[in-house]
């Protein structure tokens, strides 16, 4: 395969994890209105390559999110205004 | 000892003196073998995120505090019986927490729920505004079918 030198590179502003940027912001299951912002429209999680959080990170909010839902907090799916 | 935190939903037709009874139940059982409450915290009524057992809004009472595990199992058991229960969850926050740990976590509980109170003051509106237009929507629908 011959090497495609510069063609992949489109125009993208580098995320920051904004767990990382923000050493205070703790990720908890109680917190919904962050939570919120991690979540689409219809309360599926939103993927780390849209999102960009770090994988660490990611994996808390996964967590955090599950736990949210359980206790309904946050719907499965449907509207997460509502 | 563990520290841990549940969480619990009550059916919202659930009056003062039966949240009372469950919660008095469930701090027995934890302060029996020698655990500690560190926070009780009353969110109150809420919608729920989706409808559990035909009920649409729900009674919330945040427990967080240090025990064994098999009180942990006690408590959950008895959630499992009690009809009122909606839904309960129960997360391990410290796998070991000392005596001056729980005094000190106390105090900073004591001072998260003045803080907590006025912040949540905003929700709480947001909340009451939701669910009395849900009503209105609701007596509506009654007015019109008394029409036809």
């Amino acid at each position: 395969m011959a090497p495609r030198p510069q063609q992949k590179r489109l125009f993208s502003r580098k995320k920051v994890c904004r767990f990382c940027a923000d050493k205070e912001q703790l990720i908890d299951y109680k917190d919904i209105k962050t939570l919120r912002n991690f979540v689409s429209e219809r309360g599926k999680i939103i993927p780390r390559r849209i999102v960009g959080t770090c994988a660490s990170h990611q994996r808390q909010l996964c967590e955090a999110i599950k736990r949210a839902r359980h206790i309904a907090l946050l719907p499965y799916s449907g509207n997460v205004q509502g | 000892m563990r520290r841990y935190e549940t969480i619990f939903i009550l059916r919202p037709s659930v009056n003062e003196d039966e949240i009372n009874t469950i919660v008095e139940n469930s701090s027995a059982i934890i302060e029996k073998d020698n655990g500690k409450i560190i926070d009780l915290d009353r969110w109150g009524m809420r919608k729920l995120a989706y409808p559990i057992k035909k009920e649409f809004q729900g009674f919330y009472i945040f427990l967080d505090y240090s025990g064994i595990p098999e009180a942990v199992a006690e408590m959950e058991r008895k959630f499992r019986i009690d009809d009122a229960v909606l839904r309960y969850m129960t997360v391990k926050t410290a796998d070991v927490i000392t005596e001056d740990e729980i005094v000190e976590a106390i105090a900073q509980a004591a001072n998260k729920q003045v803080s907590f109170a006025e912040s949540a003051t905003d929700e709480s509106n947001i909340d009451d505004t939701d669910i009395s237009e849900e009503n209105d929507s609701f007596e509506d629908d009654e007015d019109e079918s008394e029409e036809v």
